[in-house]
């Protein structure tokens, strides 16, 4: 088991070790296929923090990341509580509805929707960046699926204690599916920060770059300079990675605490 | 006589409570996803080169099933469906079992390294996949070192070969983001179910079908449908892997709508029709999948 | 609290639910005397609350009256220009400003689209780069969306016919000629030399002598001459351009079944294939590291692959340049073709449009010394008083001490000028996949047929 689990560590990992030794390669050393790590990484980082606003980035990118997964988490487990806990036809048949809105490819609707955010006046503004992607069908089902498992019981028990239907939400179903936010909260995350083409067609400014259109800069000149760029995606990567580590424990290391 | 009338009203204020918390999430959608949606199914009845279009009526619909490029590329499309999915999930929920398992060392550290492929941002995959399967890649190199290919085979440049690269691409880049949700869902299950059938002398193999699979059914049923959503809406690899060559053989859908509004003569009205066939393929398996897996016990 | 936060999300949706309800169309914030207005006035705006100035606070409009806002996308080439330019025009201009926003070339084109199709073009800058092959396609698609510059006062008779051909639409120039594009050959000289050759032997030559040359190059070292991109069709185009063919006629229509130029090109590239003198690889990456890592003897491109190849500082000196092969069989062909580049357009969003005029007619069509600084940086003019400068006479130690610039303006001025075509990138795309399926045992006829399909498929909208 120890040997399946490694064998496929390895592979999951082997790139993130390629884009690490690549950071410290020149750039023609990268695309020769050198795997070795080298000693040009201080020379990619100048190069780097020459060419791009990476702190500027970064800030912008953790600005609109948080502030979307937060009230995206709020927004959609609400929804998905609703449509479990209270289930009837009428909101069966709503999730079933929410769920074509997945359906259709995001290039199709982008324009219609910036018109209607050039007719409200979001262009070029935070709520204009995460207005679209706050509330997914993917999210709400997800939320959906696991109140599933939330005890009937225990929400019996506390409407007898007299608990209100609010209070019962954030008091015993947040703490309760821990582990699903905290997915959730992972997911919700690294879509956000990886989020590309809605961001870079409604945002103008030079300064509401964001980490992805960063790296998407290095990759379009006459000559790519592979150290730099990878540098770059790994400091885009990191912040994902980190944010995994720390949540994972929350999320597969049981609830059962807090359902007895 | 009065208990039935108490808890009438109160079932009608719990469908009330229902709707006021999944008002905001709903309303959000329908003003940012079905409002644009339905502005695009007007512009599919129209044709017409940028700015200036005129009603075409059923045209787009009919127009698309004599374009061999899009034909090809809904044939590719549900190759990856096909192949990828069923694996994907598979692989996922076996690894989710494996890294379940409480006596189980170091399993923040592999969960971690498993999910770290969906963590990397796009343009390092791309170009770490096209380095890996390069003329002179990695794999050529273990290939012909091993003896099993005589010169270096060019992955990308061929029909299947390239197909199986996206493939591959795929299973690495999103088996550990589904093993998550697996993960997450099995935490809702009580510890004491696995150790009381292994009391009553049930095989790992055993318990894997008849608890994990049977309990986990919402969120098999959740990945099954977003990864189908997000198959049949395949883009990235597409795109960035082998820009849809050799000669169309691995393009996807939603890169050939792309093309048809940004990279080409934009035409916006075709371009929402074949959208619209996509929600019709999704909303169908959807719905298949949820006649098999959306029941409540 | 909490209920508070409901009410709050619940009062936001509505506030969108009524900016969503407000019309088809949108006000194109105050630009109503450029011409953008003509396009968003399909219906009449209900007004809702569409003038709130945040749509706009990204272009230099709002910014006052000596102000541009430009996009473009690399730092150390098109950027850096810029930036000179801005240098240039302050010395009579000290008010003047330039925003210079990072754009990569697929978002400009992303960026233009979604603006102009939703008839909201407040989101555009002054000035914008365009990739030349994107002229036709843009200005025809959306024509309310760009500046005609013809009468603007910046002469184009000074630019490359070739070059700025790309930007003419209907007759009417829409662009600046930037970035020159012509093609060169390059080699490595040492390889050369142990099979006998040197650069010579590749200059003013055709297709057929060029694959003898690279048998022999290819038997003595193992190395074959020339890389390229599978399933693109770079090279096809610009051995096209060097007859002076295209893959339309004058009249718009596809020109691909009964165009003999185009299969003498596939021939020739077949040929060269099937005799290892030229590698497909995967990938843009693979391409430059075949020549980066020595594996390929040279390649044939447009100018600015200089920049890429410079990057092996260990193989400095042993580059040279000359120009490309020709067809062999076609009555119009030369040695000189153009590959990728790209011209400076004005947008309807431009609310000081004498300034943006001035400006490009000040610099990029006016002044030397612009061009004489940005020469270190790769970026060669299609300008020709710019070439007569001293600087593009230095020799470049890289090339052993060619004087490449100077080489490299007179190919550009013997580029034969060729028909871009509004479908331009879905030809290409068509021709890519006959040039596939034909190296892969499919008949030429049947390709080629194939693809004027294809195109004439898209063409009937």
């Amino acid at each position: 088991m120890y040997a399946f689990l490694c064998v496929v560590s390895f592979f999951s990992v082997f790139p993130l070790y390629w884009m690490i030794s690549a950071a410290t390669n020149k750039s023609a050393e990268v695309i020769s296929g050198r795997l070795i790590p080298g000693t040009y990484f201080v020379q990619n980082f100048k190069a780097l923090m020459a060419n791009q606003d990476v702190g500027r980035a970064l800030a912008n990118s953790f600005k609109y990341a948080i502030i979307l997964t937060l009230v995206s988490l709020v927004v959609s487990s609400l929804a998905g509580y609703g449509f479990e806990i209270y289930h009837d036809k009428a909101k069966d048949a709503v999730m079933n509805i929410i769920l074509l809105a997945m359906m259709v490819p995001f290039v199709a609707t982008m324009i219609p929707l910036f018109q209607m955010f050039s007719t409200a006046g979001w262009l070029n503004s935070t709520i204009g960046f995460i207005l679209p992607t706050v509330s997914t069908p993917f999210l709400i089902m997800m939320f959906r699926q696991s109140a599933r498992s939330f005890p009937h019981d225990i929400m019996e028990a506390a409407r007898i204690d007299g608990l209100s239907e609010i209070r019962i939400f954030f008091q015993m179903f947040i703490p309760t599916m821990r582990s699903t936010y905290a997915a959730a909260m992972t997911i919700t995350f690294m879509n956000a920060w990886n989020s590309y083409l809605w961001p870079k067609v409604i945002m103008t400014d030079a300064t509401s770059q964001t980490m992805p259109m960063v790296v998407a800069n290095l990759t379009q000149g006459y000559v790519t300079d592979y150290g730099m760029l990878m540098l770059a995606v790994l400091i885009c990567t990191l912040p994902t990675a980190i944010v995994f580590f720390c949540l994972q424990n929350a999320f597969a290391e049981g609830i059962t605490g807090a359902v007895k | 006589m009065s208990k039935p009338s108490k808890k009438m009203t109160l079932n009608k204020k719990h469908n009330l409570m229902g709707w006021l918390f999944l008002a905001p999430g709903a309303l959000l959608i329908l003003l940012m996803s079905f409002v644009p949606m339905f502005r695009a199914l007007m512009l599919s009845f129209m044709t017409g080169v940028g700015a200036s279009m005129k009603s075409c009526g059923l045209l787009n619909y009919t127009r698309m099933f004599k374009d061999t490029v899009f034909i090809q590329s809904i044939k590719n499309t549900f190759f990856y469906l096909i192949i990828q999915v069923p694996l994907m999930l598979i692989f996922a929920l076996i690894l989710a079992s494996i890294l379940n398992n409480k006596n189980l060392r170091c399993k923040g550290l592999f969960r971690t390294m498993i999910f770290l492929p969906c963590a990397t941002s796009l343009v390092a995959y791309a170009v770490i996949f096209r380095s890996l399967f390069a003329n002179n890649g990695i794999v050529n190199l273990v290939l012909v070192k091993l003896g099993i290919l005589d010169a270096p085979y060019s992955f990308l440049t061929n029909m299947w070969s390239a197909r199986i690269v996206i493939i591959i691409a795929l299973l690495w880049r999103w088996t550990g983001y589904n093993m998550v949700f697996y993960l997450a869902g099995l935490q809702n299950i009580e510890y004491s179910v696995y150790e009381a059938a292994k009391i009553d002398g049930a095989s790992a193999v055993q318990s894997f079908f008849r608890i994990t699979v049977p309990l986990l059914k919402p969120t098999i049923l959740l990945t099954a449908i977003m990864s189908t959503n997000g198959t049949l809406q395949l883009f990235d690899e597409s795109v960035n892997l082998t820009d849809g060559g050799p000669a169309n053989a691995s393009i996807t859908m939603s890169h050939y709508i792309y093309n048809m509004s940004f990279k080409y003569v934009p035409n916006f009205g075709y371009a929402a029709a074949m959208s619209f066939l996509i929600l019709i393929l999704v909303a169908i398996l959807a719905f298949l999948q949820m006649k098999v897996g959306d029941k409540r016990d | 609290m909490k209920r508070k936060i409901l009410a709050a999300l619940l009062a936001s949706t509505m506030i969108l639910s009524l900016a969503g309800c407000g019309g088809g169309s949108s006000d194109s914030a105050g630009s109503a005397d450029t011409g953008a207005a003509a396009d968003s006035g399909a219906a009449a705006d209900t007004g809702a609350a569409a003038d709130t100035g945040a749509a706009d606070s990204g272009d230099a409009a709002a910014a006052g009256g000596e102000t541009l806002t430009v996009w473009c996308w690399d730092p150390a080439f098109n950027m850096n220009a810029m930036y000179e330019a801005e240098k240039v025009y302050q010395k009579d201009h000290p008010d003047f400003k330039l925003n210079v926003i990072e754009t990569p070339w697929e978002d400009v084109q992303t960026k233009i689209t979604t603006a102009a199709a939703s008839g909201d073009l407040s989101t555009l800058p002054d000035i914008l780069l365009m990739q030349d092959n994107a002229f036709q396609k843009n200005v025809i698609s959306y024509p309310d969306a760009f500046v005609d510059l013809t009468n603007s006062g910046i002469d184009f008779s000074q630019f490359a016919a070739g070059k700025a051909g790309y930007s003419i639409v209907n007759g009417a120039n829409y662009g600046v000629p930037f970035d020159n594009g012509a093609v060169v050959g390059c080699y490595r000289t040492d390889v050369l030399e142990q099979a006998g050759l040197t650069v010579d032997d590749f200059t003013d030559i055709t297709w057929d002598q060029y694959i003898e040359n690279g048998k022999k190059v290819l038997e003595a070292t193992g190395k074959p001459l020339i890389s390229m991109q599978a399933g693109e069709c770079d090279l096809i185009m610009m051995m096209l351009q060097s007859a002076g063919a295209s893959l339309f006629n004058e009249d718009g229509t596809a020109n691909i079944v009964d165009n003999d130029t185009l299969k003498i090109v596939m021939e020739t590239y077949k040929q060269l294939k099937d005799s290892g003198v030229l590698v497909e690889v995967n990938s843009w990456d693979e391409y430059v590291g075949s020549f980066v890592s020595g594996d390929v003897a040279g390649t044939v491109n447009g100018c600015w692959i200089l920049a890429s190849i410079q990057t092996a500082e260990d193989q400095a000196g042993k580059w040279a340049i000359t120009n490309m092969p020709s067809l062999v069989g076609v009555s119009s062909a030369t040695n000189y073709s153009n590959n990728g580049g790209s011209s400076w357009a004005v947008t309807a969003n431009c609310q000081n449009t004498d300034l943006a005029f001035d400006f490009l007619a000040s610099t990029f069509a006016g002044s030397t010394e612009l061009y004489d600084n940005i020469l270190p940086s790769g970026a060669l003019a299609t300008w020709a008083p710019a070439g007569e400068s001293d600087a593009y006479g230095v020799g470049n130690d890289f090339f052993g001490g060619d004087a490449v610039s100077a080489k490299i303006v007179e190919y550009s001025t013997k580029v034969p000028s060729n028909i871009t075509g509004v479908y331009y990138y879905e030809a290409r795309d068509a021709v890519a996949t006959a040039i596939t399926n034909y190296i892969n045992g499919s008949s030429i006829e049947t390709e080629l047929q194939t693809a004027a399909d294809t195109v004439n498929f898209n063409m009937g909208q």
